[in-house]
């Protein structure tokens, strides 16, 4: 079974000569389909780093990152946008949905952006997915954070994205909200034979994952599967 | 995407005023100095404008039509002489007294013209005739000046450099540059207005048969005639007009305050345009982030500052056409025409356009990566 996304020997350093930092050190991991995986690890250590440039925003400065067979590393900036949009559907801490758009139209945007036909149907489809019907209307502020949340989930989801990328998705939300959203996350990558990767420090999380990997200094210090993942028929071949 | 630019214009209500004013205060600074330039070139030479003459006779060098000064009147003799010149009239403008029936006195122009020629008489009549002007002492004024110059209907008589006059009709829209009325009479009636001795005259025009020569009818009459100037339709409406719009400067600071108003206009929708782009600027890193290109990101901004020149333009342009339509009955003309209306709109496009370039250059600057950091 090829992984969905393949890392090798990767290596990170910001800044340049005196102050030159070392943020990723020999990563190697593979990623599958259908697989939630959870990166722990202190705060400094290189998650946030580690799943920017999985998602293709930032550049690595040495190895290999495969997805879905395609080397990233070194790849053109002026070919990057075009992989995020085609693969990728982010999560953040905090929301970053616009607040002079509908629940609806921050959905739409995005299913626009991804050449989604019929934006606003397939907007209204996935916040019905996460829940949301009720909401279509409403503002971001006048939302609770669980429902943000909610709302930057189905915007992730738009175009079906191979791979979900959430940066300390619960950490703004409350203790059920924050239930709420993850049994939703890990619901999206059994059902549609998805990557989910979840940055957090949330101890809630490991209720809904596969696989917990924990850096340290820039470095896998652990890497343990939590249940058995079967392999699905619909991994890449 | 243009969704996006839209709402994220409307949902900052206090920066979308600031942005409109700002762009409506330029548009009708723009609107109301050009437009008074425009107006300058029109009143600046008017009365030569319809002045009917082919060339025009006059003392040499004089700086404008109002600055002339008397010639003999026995020229014209001589004129009608060269080959191509077929009709002859006196002409004259200059200033006077006017007295107001309070006993002040105002200045005013006289423009005296000879009837039987109709070279350099008044148009745009709306009450009395031309003909009147037959009778003596007679004038016509502007209905512009009616206030400025203490008269009211036909039938007034009053006082000009101590002779009577007596209005037997009035114009409407004869603007004069300076503050000194045109007041139209019979050639025979200015005698007694101004101070010229029996015999001269200020202008002596001259009608040419249909296609002469002009320039070489200037060359015959400069050599039979000693003493004089002569200018053709043309030259004298530019000396005329240059010496009025721009050589008292009025023009230079009418283009200058429209350029001004460019001015400000494109740094105050600049400053807002970009403050705008500089409090979206992690809407736009997430944008970014899930896959917009840059070209995309400068599509929202461009749109956004469109559509704010579109608001903008709409407000403003009504502003100057209602200042425009408050002054129509004054002694100041501001000329709005379509065409300057529709040049009006491409400025406040190039306006807006160019005041977000700034926020271009910081859009392509936004680091994707930034939507991970706090
Ligand atoms: N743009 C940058 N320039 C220089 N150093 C950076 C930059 N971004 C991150 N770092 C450094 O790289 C290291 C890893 O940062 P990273 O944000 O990946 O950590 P993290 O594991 O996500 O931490 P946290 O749990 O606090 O979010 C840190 O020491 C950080 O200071
Ligand atoms: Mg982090």
């Amino acid at each position: 079974m090829q992984p969905l996304v393949s890392v090798s020997h990767l290596v990170k350093e910001y800044g340049s000569g005196a102050n030159r930092f070392r943020a990723l050190n020999d990563v190697s991991l593979d990623i599958h389909a259908g697989q939630v995986l959870v990166l722990m690890g202190p705060s400094g250590s290189g998650k946030t780093t580690l799943i920017s440039i999985l998602g293709g925003i930032l550049s690595a400065t040495s190895g290999s990152v495969r997805i879905d067979g395609r080397e990233i590393v070194g790849m053109p900036e002026s070919q990057r946008p075009a992989l995020r949009r085609d693969l990728f559907g982010f999560i953040f801490q905090g929301f970053n949905l616009f607040p002079a758009l509908t629940a609806e139209e921050n959905v739409a945007i995005m299913c626009k952006l991804k050449h989604v036909p019929q934006p606003a149907r397939a907007a209204a489809n996935l916040l019905e997915s996460v829940g949301l019907a009720d909401k279509r209307n409403a503002y971001p502020a006048d939302l609770s954070g669980g429902q943000k949340q909610r709302v930057a989930i189905a915007r992730a989801l738009a175009g079906h994205p191979r791979i979900l990328l959430a940066d300390e998705p619960t950490a703004a939300l409350d203790s059920v909200s924050g239930r709420n959203v993850l049994e939703i996350l890990s619901g999206l990558a059994r059902q549609n034979n998805r990557a989910v990767v979840i940055v957090t420090h949330d101890p809630r999380v490991l209720e809904y994952c596969d696989r917990i990997v924990t850096i340290e200094d820039g470095r896998i210090s652990s890497d343990e599967l939590r249940r058995h993942i079967p392999p699905t028929p619909g991994d890449i071949a | 995407m243009s969704i996006l630019a839209w709402k994220n214009l409307l949902h900052d209500r206090v920066r979308l005023i600031v942005t409109l004013t700002g762009i409506v205060f330029a548009l009708v600074l723009i609107a109301i100095q050009f437009g008074m330039f425009l107006g300058f070139l029109d009143t600046a030479a008017n009365i030569v404008e319809n002045n009917s003459a082919d060339l025009w006779i006059s003392a040499p060098g004089i700086p404008h039509v109002n600055g002339g000064s008397p010639i003999q009147e026995s020229k014209r003799w001589k004129a009608l002489q060269v080959p191509g010149v077929t009709r002859t009239a006196n002409f004259a403008i200059f200033f006077v007294n006017w007295k107001l029936p309070n006993g002040a006195f105002e200045t005013c122009q006289i423009a005296g013209f000879d009837l039987d020629s109709g070279m350099g008489g008044p148009w745009n009549l709306v009450a009395g005739r031309v003909e009147d002007l037959r009778g003596e002492d007679t004038v016509i004024i502007d209905d512009l000046y009616k206030t400025k110059l203490g008269v009211h209907k036909i039938g007034e008589t009053l006082e000009i450099n101590g002779k009577r006059a007596r209005i037997v009709g009035f114009t409407h829209g004869i603007r004069s540059f300076t503050t000194a009325p045109y007041v139209f009479t019979s050639f025979k009636n200015a005698q007694n207005y101004i101070p010229m001795r029996e015999h001269e005259t200020i202008f002596i025009l001259l009608r040419t048969a249909p296609g002469a020569n002009l320039p070489a009818i200037k060359t015959r009459l400069l050599a039979t005639i000693p003493g004089i100037e002569i200018f053709t339709h043309d030259e004298i409406l530019l000396r005329t007009r240059n010496y009025w719009v721009f050589g008292t400067g009025a023009g230079t600071t009418t283009l200058m305050g429209a350029i001004l108003g460019l001015l400000v206009g494109i740094v105050v929708v600049a400053q807002t345009i970009y403050a705008a782009t500089i409090d979206h600027l992690k809407e736009f890193g997430t944008l970014k982030a899930m896959g917009a290109t840059n070209g995309q990101i400068y599509q929202v901004i461009i749109l956004q500052s469109a559509l704010a020149a579109v608001m903008g333009y709409v407000f403003g342009i009504s502003v100057a056409l209602a200042i425009v339509g408050s002054t129509a009955n004054t002694d100041l003309l501001i000329k709005l025409p379509w065409p300057v209306a529709l040049g009006i709109f491409g400025l406040t496009l190039f306006m807006c356009m160019s005041a977000s370039l700034l926020s271009i250059r910081k859009a392509t600057t936004i680091d994707p990566a930034m939507v991970f950091r706090g």
